[in-house]
């Protein structure tokens, strides 16, 4: 769904692949009016990740086809004097120019971010990258593997006796696209109230990810304790953190205070644990964790993942179902929510995609429109600076654009 | 130089754990004065939660990650089951512009502090509820932890080694932080409309779906396929080398991943493995991706008596994805952060000196206001009850008598 909270910002997205178009989406799906900008060929994120192998997908997979709700999509070759040339005249009417490049691309794309804040000054410029802007790594090489790892995700996750394990898929690249996203708005709400004119904004992903980790950097120079993996808990202490088999699959467990142990006792009909001298405080059940841990999987195995789940709840006891993520599409309470949305997308057809995370009560919102195809809105948007259909085929010949004339 | 905000705008802050709290953290980076409102019978669950270090001892000064996410606020106590708590609430809200709660779905009803009550008191407040599971659907109310909220939505199930069905919860509970993100740019995003419109509102965040979206791909690809993505462990479907190996010394371990013909080269030839370079099985990416059992075991064998911090610089000089897996040490002498003079030291009363993790976005205009402690519990009562509320010095000396007040936990009482 589409809200129109920010539908008086405009921004030029030259991102690509995933951490930028995650940013650049947030505010599209909120009602910015995002326009994409992509090269000839189609920014690569349109072949990243997984790729259907029937039908013709030539224009997208549907990672894009996430990633570019509510965009605006128009192509333009910037290492084209004329595609430079129109890229400033979309950059004197924005907000926002946003990006995703190794630090130096934009100098080298003829757009370097030190005159175009000069030259414009209420726009603001949002950079998210590996290592940062600066720094002597800053050219450096990452991939979600070696990103988690060195920022400290993965350590902790695993069996003692193996190799720590990696986080699953792209997690942190939507966490570098949410700070993208409140980067932009900061530099938005300086300018309201007049604190700055625009700005460059700087954001590394390797920053991103120590500071969702708080529980290694901090904690360590508090305790001096270091956490290492802890098998199917999340570590050892005063507390049961841990994912159980179930009679049917896996659930997850957060059992902490002595009110929440309680509960776990009377749902296993063990109540005679809470006075259990092993486990009748949060110390004890942290030096007793292990013989904690049987007696619950135990019992956790002999009962179904729903059950759990709801006579677990009944009784304030945290736990929930680990479900696969067709059961995320099935289950009821998304249902209920109308959390996803059906999109018609041009190329992949019908698609039930996540819909928006927030719920802004100011307005109601629309339906989604599908990501762009490339060069889609080549006509409606340079036709705003004023070229005509000549001026278009003019530039479709000269291959500055590509894609619907 | 100002900050991204406006140094007038008020936060109150009545949420707890890391979700909620660091979007009141982050709001105070950007300048706005965030007031934490805890009840000194149910403060917040992480000054309740042991240390590992002093497990004997109930830290409520000494928490690290409550020290950590409410930074930069003024703490006050209230208790929200007294009546003149809730009026004193009442009368900060018709004083602030953005109200942050991560109570269960109901709970701020039960309070009477739901936004219905609170928004004819002030039109601008803006009002940001993330409960775990949402206003509305037949789950509603249930409870959740950021490790909970990331196993629902379908994290969990996908972290598992390739070769066993154990699924395992991420390190850093990660629908906290994600929470607390998704619900920073709400707010910032309402600020912005009410700049325009003049008008506050109510945003609801079911921190699960802010999760969700995080799981795209693959359930985009089971739509389209009817397949459920296996899960991947440390490796990846289309190529190999892709995963963390033992390096020399005591849990020293590295993570490597070469996905061109040239990539592979370049790691052979960087670690001096002519003899995996020439090997058959290993020529082109579909062998090696075919043989990935027996490169594991052999780039696990050539790699276990080398040093990390000698074979991560000369993998990545050679263009190879490659990095130290990193535990909290090694992290807070990661040398990029340190030149980018990433962590931030505050003094703190009660534990000393620490380096906190600073604010990720940079913003050179509007610099990030950082170096401020968490407070104590109650640590602001008087100044804030004075100052804000234009209350005598006997008013809050009442308050305080009362029990409504004070700057000692009392005997616990759950709320919700």
């Amino acid at each position: 769904m589409r809200y129109n909270v920010l539908s008086d910002i405009k921004v030029v997205d030259l991102t690509h692949f995933m951490a930028g178009p995650y940013a650049t989406k947030l505010l599209s799906d909120y009602g910015a009016q995002v326009i994409k900008v992509e090269p000839p060929a189609g920014e690569g994120g349109r072949h990243a990740g997984f790729r259907t192998h029937s039908g013709n997908h030539a224009d997208r997979g549907p990672l894009f086809a996430f990633l570019n709700t509510n965009k605006l999509g128009i192509t333009l070759d910037l290492k084209h004097e004329r595609g430079r040339a129109l890229m400033m005249e979309l950059l004197r009417d924005a907000d926002l120019l946003v990006e995703n490049f190794a630090p130096g691309t934009l100098v080298r794309l003829g757009l370097d971010p030190d005159e175009i804040l000069a030259r414009f000054p209420r726009l603001s410029i949002v950079s998210i990258s590996n290592f940062g802007q600066g720094g002597g790594e800053k050219d450096g090489l990452l991939n979600d593997l070696t990103l988690y790892a060195r920022g400290g995700w993965t350590f902790p996750v695993g069996e003692p006796a193996r190799e720590p394990l990696t986080p699953p898929g792209s997690l942190i690249q939507y966490v570098g696209g949410l700070y993208g996203a409140i980067g932009a708005m900061q530099a938005i709400l300086a300018r309201n109230h007049r604190a700055a004119g625009g700005q460059h904004v700087d954001i590394s992903l390797l920053e991103a990810a120590v500071a969702t980790m708080i529980y290694e950097t901090v904690s360590f120079q508090y305790s001096g304790v270091l956490r290492s993996r802890a098998g199917r808990r999340f570590a050892i202490g005063p507390f049961l953190i841990a994912t159980m088999k179930c009679r049917d699959g896996y659930a997850g467990l957060q059992n902490v205070t002595d009110k929440q142990f309680e509960g776990l006792c009377d749902l296993m009909e063990r109540r005679e644990l809470i006075s259990d001298p092993r486990f009748s405080t949060a110390l004890k059940r942290m030096t007793n964790n292990d013989a904690l841990l049987e007696i619950v999987a135990d019992f956790f195995l002999k009962h179904d993942r729903a059950w759990l789940y709801h006579e677990g709840q009944r009784r304030a006891v945290v736990l929930a179902p680990i479900p696969s993520v067709a059961e995320v599409l099935e289950w009821e309470q998304t249902r209920a929510r109308n959390f996803f949305e059906t999109i018609e997308d041009p190329v992949l057809g019908s698609l039930r995609i996540p819909g928006a995370s927030l719920r802004f009560g100011s307005n109601r919102p629309e339906p989604t429109r599908p990501a762009p195809r490339l060069g889609e809105h080549n006509r409606e948007v340079l036709g705003r600076l004023g070229i005509g259909a000549t001026g278009l085929e003019t530039l479709a010949k000269d291959r500055v654009i590509v894609g619907a004339p | 130089m100002s900050a991204s905000l406006d140094k007038n705008t008020r936060v109150l802050d009545l949420s707890m754990g890391w979700a909620g709290p660091l979007a009141g953290q982050m709001l105070a980076e950007m300048g706005a004065e965030v007031i934490k409102i805890e009840d000194t019978h149910y403060f917040d669950w992480w000054r309740g939660s042991l240390s590992m270090a002093a497990p004997e001892m109930q830290p409520i000064e000494r928490s690290a990650p409550h020290n950590t996410a409410n930074r930069g606020k003024l703490g006050v106590t209230l208790d929200l089951l007294h009546p003149r708590g809730v009026e004193l609430v009442k009368r900060m809200v018709a004083r602030a512009d953005v109200l942050v709660e991560n109570y269960s779905a109901g709970v701020m009803k039960r309070f009477g502090l739901d936004y219905p009550v609170l928004a004819p008191l002030n039109p601008r407040l803006i009002m940001l509820s993330m409960p775990s599971f949402g206003y509305g659907g037949p789950e509603s109310g249930f409870r959740g932890y950021g490790n909970t909220v990331e196993a629902v939505a379908g994290v969990t199930g996908l972290t598992r080694y390739h070769d066993n069905d154990q699924p395992y919860t991420l390190s850093n509970a990660l629908g906290d932080p994600v929470s607390g993100l998704t619900g920073t740019f709400a707010v910032l995003a309402a600020l912005h409309e009410r700049d325009r419109t003049g008008k506050g509102q109510w945003i609801e965040l079911a921190q699960v779906e802010g999760v969700i979206p995080m799981l795209a791909e693959p359930m985009l690809e089971y739509q389209l396929t009817g397949e459920i993505q296996k899960p991947r462990g440390n490796r990846r479907p289309d190529y190999a080398p892709h995963g963390i190996y033992r390096c020399a010394g005591d849990e020293a371990w590295i993570a490597i991943a070469a996905e061109t013909d040239s990539q592979w080269r370049a790691l052979t030839d960087a670690l001096g493995l002519a003899h995996l370079r020439d090997d058959e099985r290993f020529a082109d990416r579909a062998r090696r991706k075919r043989n990935e059992d027996a490169l594991d075991a052999e780039l696990a064998r050539a790699i276990v008596a080398r040093a990390v911090e000698e074979i991560v610089p000369a993998l990545s000089a050679a263009g190879v994805y490659a990095a130290p897996v990193n535990s909290a040490p090694a992290v807070l002498g990661d040398p990029q952060l340190a030149q980018r003079e990433y962590f931030v030291p505050i003094e703190r009363a009660v534990v000393g000196t620490h380096l906190y993790p600073g604010a990720v976005v940079r913003t050179p205009a509007t610099p990030a206001v950082q170096g401020v402690a968490a407070p104590l519990l109650g640590e602001h009562n008087a100044v804030v009850f004075r100052d804000l509320l234009g209350m005598s010095d006997k008013e809050i000396a009442e308050l305080e008598a009362a029990g409504v007040i004070g700057s000692a936990p009392r005997e616990y009482r759950k709320v919700s």
